[in-house]
């Protein structure tokens, strides 16, 4: 018997909105439909209205666990649009800033898997161990998850002697504990059962999909932005692109794990080569009249950040892609075969940052495939017409 | 006199006021030493260590908006919970631990009493399943599947497991068994095997985390429970706790060697054996991640039953050794 | 595979204090250079606006209220604030007249008692970087 359940807009297994449709027979799952726009963000009319300075914080706001990501591809474009080079030194700790965020989002997504997985033990280890990171991440920037440590032409924050000590000391700690989680992933009979086999996304479906990120990796698709087109210092640096040919979501951990380790040893090498010199450069208020696109390899994928400029002190248009989005074609992909018992755990896998994908709505008729936008008042207000003229329920139709 | 003895049984010792206490209290050591491993605190600020804490949870549960779905059969959906709590309530008067005596059979203590206290714990999954399939949900609905799979996969092997200390011991009646172990303690080692299939058999009864599959959050939402709130809700949960006082202390009572010596040192030896048997619980909790369903069928044809089976074999012969 | 891998770390967890602080009993500090509640001070504010442009939420208003006596109000919105620190960085007066303190337990009930502000005659120093003009040189090079 074939019946649809809806994972989503609300489940315990989504932090934020999306709705996953998912035909299921039994267990099996049979189809796989994901349906978006349950967030209105307004964040790219907001960052028209707002001069380049502050739509650096704005970008930052994109995301809450890759904030530096955003708004670091934002200030890498808006530097290009003023052709303006940062100083070295701004360079490696903005960089080291980006690594460091690196390896918090993954250790947070360890534990995600974990708890998706119901290893609960897992995840409370995982995440008491990212704390390191997180600390680390504060005294550097002052603040746990906006850090806000990006200035057009350079960084904000200096980084004195001490500090780089205590980082060299975080990494060693997070080195070990990584390698530990890894063994413990790896190799729990319960937990490995789970993650093996299950969401499987062969390299030429992973391809022909466009999956960024650790997605892609662990389908043996060794793409990364920092490799690829190396931009700022990752060309100075020493480091592997980490990939796995197992195409399932073992995969995708053990890809993200390697990545952690990579991540130290550019750190160390960062802190080790870190150059003197002054941390920002000056800048003008305007930028010329350009446009500009702007890559990161963020932790989730490829992060992409589209700047037009009119020559005044405010972009004319900025358009997000986040790393998730790219991502969306694979999951439904990779949800068409298994069970319900793995629907979070394949969803959670990509590493789902709903929000920052989310933009606006367009409403498409399906009569006449005529477009409409409507403001939120008027949804509002049809909403509450419709459920006022819907009749009651008295008999809920039960189909078993 | 007779009568008080009976209503003591039944209102003050093992019965309700006694399962009660005890089995917030079981709840509150299982969430403390589950949060203890996994480095964290635990309640803590509910009276002292946060003691209060599971009979806090279980008022304010009461306390909560109480709703009942409108396609849902509204006359079994309102009796389940009551209903189980009384099954499992009735199951932990089964315990031997200072109602009966060992020459005179009672109505707490037979020959047989071991299989009745099985089937009585056996029936708050019949009664999870009615309660899922009755509140007419999606989730609950995949969630009453889960559990009637689950039963047919961590039956057999509870049966079977709980089944060699019994032959060893000659004898279907909880008192006797506890009685034979405590004269030979020796005799307990060749059931240890039983004994970890049992604990894994339980485990799975009381759905607890790598078996809570029924109602995995992250998957099925609250799966069973999930159309079940306010009152309704605290019931479950109760029931799932004395479940666990009482299964642990069928498991100290064939296993581990009862509870001797009447009302007072046999209350220590309850209290001592069961919280061992729920700190095995605990640790097996927090040590694995939930798996999917087929594999619990997998886990326990392919390897739980088989090993009780062979355990009842060791078991048999070592009888006819030892006569 | 192992069966319980995980077992001698969680053994090892139960005889170990817990990782986690008891948090409104127990408080951990914040590290130096926190970014926390922002803060005027007024003897030295010259009004140059500079932070009531560059704040990324709007949460700085200045406003005249006797502009021959040169005399004004700062409201800080801390209910819209971000905590960004920009104000502090765009501030050109030396010391700051925008400052940041490490406060962080700010909530309350409502968004309007998270206001603050300050009513002030504008300072008279002359600031030792000169103040930005309004579409010059960004303040935060
Ligand atoms: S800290 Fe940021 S948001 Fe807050 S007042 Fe200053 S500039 Fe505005
Ligand atoms: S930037 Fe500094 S001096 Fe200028 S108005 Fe703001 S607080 Fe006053």
């Amino acid at each position: 018997m074939k019946f649809q359940i809806p994972i989503g807009p609300q489940h315990p297994a989504l932090k934020e909105p999306i709705s996953l449709r998912m035909t299921v027979e039994g267990e099996v799952i049979v189809d796989a439909d994901i349906r978006l726009g349950y967030n209105h963000r307004g964040v790219e009319k907001v960052a028209e209205e707002k001069n380049w300075t502050q739509n650096l914080y704005l970008s930052e706001r994109i995301c809450g666990i890759c904030s530096h990501s955003h708004s670091t591809c934002y200030v890498q474009g808006v530097e290009k649009l003023m052709d303006i080079a940062p100083p070295p030194r701004g360079m490696y700790i903005r960089y080291l800033v980006s690594e460091l965020e690196r390896v918090h989002s993954h250790l947070l997504w360890l534990g995600v898997a974990g708890h998706e997985a119901g290893f609960d033990s897992f995840f409370m280890y995982t995440w008491r161990d990212r704390e390191v990171v997180m600390d680390l991440l504060e005294m550097i920037t002052g603040n746990r998850v906006h850090y806000a440590i990006n200035a057009v032409g350079g960084v904000r924050r200096d980084l004195d002697d001490l500090q780089k000590a205590k980082v060299l000391e975080g990494v060693k700690i997070l080195r070990e504990r990584s390698v530990y989680y890894f063994r413990i992933g790896a190799s729990e009979p319960s937990f490995v059962a789970r993650i093996a086999g299950v969401g499987v996304l062969p390299l030429e479906k992973a391809v022909a999909l466009c999956a960024v990120g650790p997605t892609a990796r662990a389908s043996g698709w060794a793409r990364d932005v920092r490799k690829e087109d190396p931009y700022a210092v990752y060309g100075e640096l020493e480091f592997d692109v980490p990939t796995a040919d197992t195409c399932d979501v073992l995969g995708r951990v053990v890809v993200r794990v390697k990545e952690l380790l990579e991540s130290y040893k550019l750190i160390e090498q960062m802190i080790h080569k870190l150059p003197e010199g002054p941390i920002a450069a000056k800048v003008p208020r305007k930028a010329k009249p350009g446009e500009v696109v702007s890559r990161y390899e963020a932790p989730r994928g490829e992060n992409l950040h589209y700047i037009k400029s009119n020559g005044t002190d405010k972009p004319e248009r900025l358009k997000v892609r986040a790393p998730t989005l790219a991502n969306y074609p694979a999951t439904v992909e990779m949800l068409r075969s298994g069970f319900i018992a793995d629907i979070p755990l394949i969803f959670a896998a990509i590493d789902p940052c709903i929000c920052c994908a989310e933009r606006a709505v367009v409403l498409t008729s399906a009569r006449s495939g005529e477009e409409s936008i409507v403001r939120l008042g008027d949804l509002r207000r049809q909403a509450l017409e419709r459920h006022q003229k819907a009749p009651l329920k008295r008999n809920a139709v039960w189909p078993f | 006199m007779a009568v008080l003895r009976t209503l003591l049984y039944l209102f003050v010792y093992p019965g309700l006021l006694f399962l009660f206490a005890y089995s917030t209290f079981c709840e509150w050591f299982d969430r403390k030493v589950f949060a203890r491993l996994q480095n964290r605190m635990g309640p803590t600020h509910t009276g002292s260590f946060g003691l209060l804490q599971p009979i806090a949870d279980f008022i304010k549960l009461l306390a909560k908006e109480d709703v009942v779905p409108a396609a849902a059969d509204k006359g079994l959906f309102r009796v389940l919970p009551a209903f189980g709590l009384a099954v499992v309530s009735a199951a932990g008067l089964l315990l031997p631990v200072w109602n009966f005596d060992l020459a005179v059979p009672s109505f707490t203590s037979f020959q047989g009493d071991l299989i009745v206290l099985l089937y009585l714990l056996s029936l708050p999954t019949l009664i999870i399943f009615l309660a899922a399939w009755s509140s007419t949900n999606y989730f609950s609905s995949i969630g009453g599947a889960r559990v009637l799979t689950m039963l047919f996969g961590y039956e057999v092997p509870l049966f079977l497991a709980v089944l060699s200390p019994a032959i060893l011991a000659g004898s279907w009646r909880l008192a006797e068994i506890a009685a034979f172990y405590q004269a030979k303690p020796l005799l307990i080692l060749p059931n240890l095997l039983a004994f970890a299939i049992a604990v894994v058999a339980v485990q799975a009864k009381l759905e607890r985390c790598p078996f809570d599959i029924p109602h995995a959050e992250t998957e099925i939402v609250g799966g069973t429970f999930t159309e079940f709130s306010g009152k309704k809700l605290a019931l479950f949960r109760l029931m799932f706790d004395i479940e666990m006082v009482v299964s642990s202390g069928l498991l100290a009572a064939v296993f581990l060697g009862g509870f001797p010596g009447g009302a007072l040192v046999g209350f220590a030896h309850l209290v001592v054996k069961t919280l061992f048997v729920i700190f095995l619980l605990s640790l097996i909790r927090a040590l694995t991640s939930r798996i999917r369903i087929d594999q619990v069928v997998t886990l326990a044809w392919k390897y739980l039953a088989p090993l009780a089976v062979l355990q009842l074999l060791i078991i048999i012969l070592l009888k006819g050794l030892l006569s | 595979m192992r069966i319980a891998a995980f077992l001698p770390e969680l053994l090892r967890s139960l005889f170990k204090k817990p990782n986690t602080v008891d948090y409104p009993f127990k408080k951990l500090a914040v590290p130096e250079g926190f970014r926390g509640t922002p803060h005027l001070d007024p003897d030295m504010c010259i009004v140059c606006r500079a932070c009531e442009r560059d704040c990324p939420a709007e949460a700085i208003e200045i406003t005249a209220v006797n502009e021959a006596e040169k005399r004004f109000r700062m409201v800080i919105h801390n209910d819209r604030c971000i905590h960004c620190g920009q104000c502090v960085d765009s501030c050109p007066t030396v010391p700051k007249a925008m400052r940041i303190d490490s406060l962080f337990e700010i909530a309350d009930d409502s968004r309007h008692k998270m206001k603050e502000d300050w009513v002030y005659v504008r300072a008279v120093i002359k600031p030792k970087a000169p103040a930005p003009a309004p579409a010059g040189e960004s303040p935060n090079a």
